[in-house]
C-alpha cells in the first residue's frame, strides 16, 4: 500500500490531538444531519416527544457504533477504514411504510431483519463476486453521488419550500462553498483539512447575516434539555411478511453501497490501489449489517456507510482511523446533550446544499475512477449505461414511478435501489454467452501480431478484466509467440487458451517444438547483446517475472507453456 | 513500426511509433548504427508512441548504447512511459539508460 500524495495522514497514522478533534467533529456534523431520518419515522409513527427523545440518543449511538465497527481490523467485523455511517435514504422509504402500517415496533422489527440479513450477505460476498462486480459497486458510488449532489440542488435552490429559490440561498450557499472549494485547493494544513467544517461555521454567520437563520429558528435549540439519558427499552418488535421484499431490497442496496465506499475508502489509502480487496470489503459489509440489526434491537432505524464522509476524508487528506474511534466517542457524549443535535438539526438549508455538492464532487469522481478500472465491452457499457438511465428516471420522473402497483414500488423506491437492482439484472444477463476460456490458433508462417492483442483486448473486455493485467498478459502471449517462432521452428499452429474467473488469469501456450528457456536469472548484457541466444534468455527471463506464476513441460516432442496472473 | 526523424539544433530526434519486435529490430538497428557512428553525434529516441518492444528491440537499443559510447556520440531515450516503462523496469533497462521525461528535457540532457 503506497500513500498518495494528496493523504496527510492515512489510514494506519496517528494525527495530532488537534486534527484528531477538529477532523472528528467534521464528520459528527456531515453524519449527525442525517438525524432527520429516526426523526421522521418516529413522527410518522405516532411517538410521544418523549419517546421521540430516546429515538434520538439512541439514534446517536448507532450513530457512533457504525464507524467503531467499520474501523475494526481484528476478527470478522470491520473494513479497517475510516468509513463512518450515518442513516441512509434506502431504508427511509421501507421505514416510513412500516411506520404507517404497524407503528415502531414494526419498523424496528423489520430493521433487525435487513440488518441480519446484510449481515449474511456479507458471508457470501467472495462466491457472489462475479455477480456483484467492481465496476458495479463504482456505478453505486456514481449513483450516491449524483444523488448527493441532486439532493444538494433542492436544497440550495429550495424545491418545495414556500420561499423557493431566492438570492439570500444562493448568496449563503456561495459563500459557504466558496469558502470550502477556496481553503481545500489554495491553502495547505490546517485550514485545508478543516475547509468543510469552516465552510459550515462561514455557512452559518452567513445565513444569520442574510436573515435565513433566525431566532426563531433557534427554538428547538433552547427548548431541549441539557441532559437526557434515552431509554433503550421500546414497544417490542414486530414483523410483516410483505414489508419482507422492501427491507430486503434496502439491506441489498446497503450492501452494495458498502461495497462501493469500501473499496472507495481502499483507493483513496493506496497510490498503487488495483482491485478491491475482498476480506476488508465483506467485514465492512457485516460491520453494516451489525450496526443495522444493534439500531433495530435499540430502537431507530437502519444505518449504511456515508459516502458524503467518505468524500470528505479524501477531500481533507485526514483518512486515519483513529478518527473514527473519536467520532463514536462524541457520540456517546452527544446522545446525553440533546442541544447539540438540535444545533446541528436547524443546519440552514443552502449550508446543508453547500456542503452536499461539495461532497458529491469527490463521491461521484471515485466512483467513475472504480467503474473504469475494469475493461468495460459492450456488455458492461449496456450494464452501466442502461442501469444509470433506468435508476436516475426514479428522480427525473417520480410520478411515473408512483403509478406502479403496490408490490413492485419497493423495487423503485429511489434512484440508488431502482438502478442497482436493474445493473444487478442485466449484469447476470449478459454473462450469458461469455465463455470463460478461449482458444486462438496462431500460423507460425504469418506472425499476425496484431491478432494477439485483438483477441486479448475482446477476451479482457468480454471478463471485464483489469486493464493492467491484460497488458501483462497480452505482453507474455507475444513475446513467447515471438520466441517460439523464431527459435524453436514449430511445426503446425500454436494453440492459444486463455481462461479468466474473477481471481485468476490464465493462458496456456503450446506447440510443436522444443521448449523454450524460462531462466530464473537475467542474463548479463554482454550475453545479450553477444548472440541471439541471449536475447531468448532475456525473453524467458522477462516472462517468468511477468507473470505470477510459470510452468513449462515437454512431452512428445510438444511444449506448453502455463502463465498464470492473480486478478 | 514507423519511424520519423526530426532535428533540433545539432540533435537528431528519431521518433518511434508502434512495435519494435524481432521483424522491426533490424531496420531500426540499422538506423540507429547509421546515426551513432559520427563523434559528438546526438540523438534522442522519443518513445511516446511506442507501443509494444521485445527482448530483440532491448537487444538494439543495449547495442546502440556500445555503439554510441565507442563513438563519442550521445544517445537519450525519452517518454518511457505506461506499459512500455513497466517493460524497461521488468527487464532491468531503466538505470542502464539515460532517460528523460520529456523530449524538450532529452535534448538539454544530450548536450
Amino acid at each position: 500500500m503506497k500513500r498518495p500524495l494528496n493523504i496527510v495522514y492515512g489510514v494506519e497514522d496517528v494525527p495530532p490531538l488537534g486534527v484528531t478533534l477538529f477532523s472528528g467533529v467534521q464528520h459528527v456534523v456531515l453524519i449527525a444531519i442525517r438525524l432527520l431520518f429516526p426523526l421522521l419515522v418516529a413522527r410518522e409513527a405516532g411517538l410521544a416527544p418523549e419517546r421521540i427523545l430516546d429515538v434520538l440518543g439512541v439514534s446517536m449511538l448507532i450513530m457512533g457504533l457504525g464507524p467503531v465497527l467499520q474501523a475494526m481490523t481484528r476478527g470478522p467485523v470491520g473494513s479497517g477504514y475510516l468509513c463512518p455511517t450515518s442513516f441512509t435514504s434506502a431504508y427511509i422509504a421501507p421505514s416510513l411504510l412500516a411506520a404507517k402500517t404497524g407503528g415502531m415496533a414494526l419498523v424496528v422489527g423489520m430493521t433487525l431483519f435487513g440488518g441480519v440479513l446484510e449481515a449474511a450477505l456479507s458471508r457470501a460476498l467472495r462466491p457472489l463476486r462475479p455477480f456483484f462486480p467492481p465496476e458495479i459497486a463504482g456505478f453505486v458510488v456514481v449513483v450516491v453521488g449524483v444523488t448527493l449532489g441532486s439532493l444538494g440542488t433542492r436544497y440550495v435552490l429550495g424545491v418545495g419550500t414556500p420561499t423557493g429559490l431566492n438570492r439570500h440561498d444562493l448568496t449563503v450557499t456561495a459563500v459557504s462553498l466558496g469558502t470550502m472549494i477556496i481553503l481545500n485547493v489554495w491553502t495547505k494544513g490546517s485550514l485545508r483539512v478543516f475547509c468543510a467544517l469552516i465552510g459550515m461555521v462561514v455557512g452559518y454567520v452567513a445565513a444569520a447575516l442574510a436573515g435565513i437563520l433566525t431566532v426563531a429558528d433557534l427554538s428547538p435549540v433552547k427548548a431541549a434539555p441539557l441532559l437526557h439519558f434515552p431509554r433503550l427499552g421500546h414497544g417490542g418488535w414486530s414483523f410483516d411478511l410483505g414489508l419482507a421484499i422492501p427491507f430486503g431490497v434496502a439491506a441489498l442496496a446497503a450492501c452494495l453501497r458498502a461495497m462501493g465506499d469500501i473499496t472507495t475508502c481502499q483507493k483513496i489509502n493506496d497510490a498503487e490501489w488495483t482491485r478491491p480487496r475482498i476480506r476488508s470489503i465483506s467485514g465492512g459489509v457485516l460491520a453494516n449489517g451489525l450496526a443495522t440489526a444493534t439500531a433495530g434491537i435499540c430502537g431507530t432505524i437502519g444505518v449504511n456507510t456515508l459516502t458524503s464522509s467518505v468524500g470528505l476524508a479524501g477531500a481533507t487528506g485526514v483518512t486515519s482511523r483513529r478518527i473514527a474511534y473519536v467520532i463514536g466517542g462524541m457520540f456517546v457524549v452527544l446522545a446525553f446533550l440533546p442541544k447539540a443535535a438540535a444545533l446541528v438539526a436547524i443546519m440552514p438549508r443552502p449550508v446543508l446544499g453547500a456542503t452536499l455538492w461539495f461532497s458529491a464532487c469527490f463521491v461521484f469522481v471515485n466512483g467513475l475512477q472504480i467503474v473504469t478500472s475494469r475493461m468495460l465491452d459492450v456488455r458492461r457499457t449496456f450494464v452501466i449505461g442502461l442501469g444509470f438511465t433506468i435508476g436516475l428516471a426514479v428522480d427525473l420522473h417520480p410520478s411515473l414511478y408512483s403509478t406502479l402497483p403496490g408490490a413492485v414500488q419497493p423495487f423503485a423506491s429511489s434512484s440508488l435501489v431502482l438502478g442497482t437492482i436493474s445493473a444487478l439484472v442485466l449484469n447476470a444477463l449478459f454473462r450469458l454467452g461469455v465463455r470463460r476460456t478461449q482458444t486462438l490458433l496462431i500460423d507460425p508462417a504469418r506472425r499476425d501480431t496484431s491478432a494477439i492483442g485483438d483477441f486479448m483486448e475482446l477476451q479482457g473486455a468480454a471478463w471485464g478484466a483489469r486493464r493492467d493485467v491484460i497488458d501483462r498478459a497480452t505482453f507474455n502471449l507475444s513475446q513467447s509467440i515471438e520466441t517460439i517462432v523464431d527459435s524453436c521452428e514449430p511445426e503446425g499452429s500454436i494453440e492459444v487458451e486463455a481462461s479468466f474467473d474473477e481471481f485468476n488469469l490464465n493462458l496456456r501456450v503450446s506447440y510443436a517444438g522444443p521448449p523454450l528457456e524460462l531462466p530464473d536469472k537475467r542474463p548479463s548484457n554482454e550475453d545479450i547483446m553477444a548472440s541471439e541466444a541471449g536475447q531468448r534468455r532475456l525473453a524467458g527471463f522477462m516472462l517468468r517475472r511477468y507473470a505470477d506464476r510459470v510452468q513449462s513441460r515437454y512431452r512428445a516432442g510438444r511444449s506448453t507453456i502455463l502463465f498464470h496472473f492473480d486478478h | 513500426m514507423d519511424l520519423r526523424e526530426d532535428t533540433s539544433g545539432d540533435v537528431t530526434i528519431l521518433e518511434i511509433k508502434g512495435r519494435i519486435d524481432s521483424t522491426t529490430a533490424p531496420v531500426l538497428g540499422e538506423r540507429l548504427t547509421a546515426s551513432l557512428t559520427t563523434p559528438q553525434r546526438r540523438l534522442v529516441l522519443d518513445l511516446r508512441q511506442l507501443e509494444y518492444i521485445s527482448s530483440a528491440g532491448f537487444r538494439v537499443l543495449l547495442l546502440a548504447a556500445r555503439r554510441a559510447e565507442e563513438a563519442g556520440a550521445r544517445f537519450v531515450l525519452c517518454s518511457v512511459t505506461g506499459k512500455v516503462r513497466h517493460l524497461f523496469d521488468l527487464g532491468g533497462f531503466l538505470d542502464l539508460f539515460l532517460i528523460s521525461g520529456s523530449r524538450e528535457e532529452a535534448i538539454t540532457a544530450v548536450h
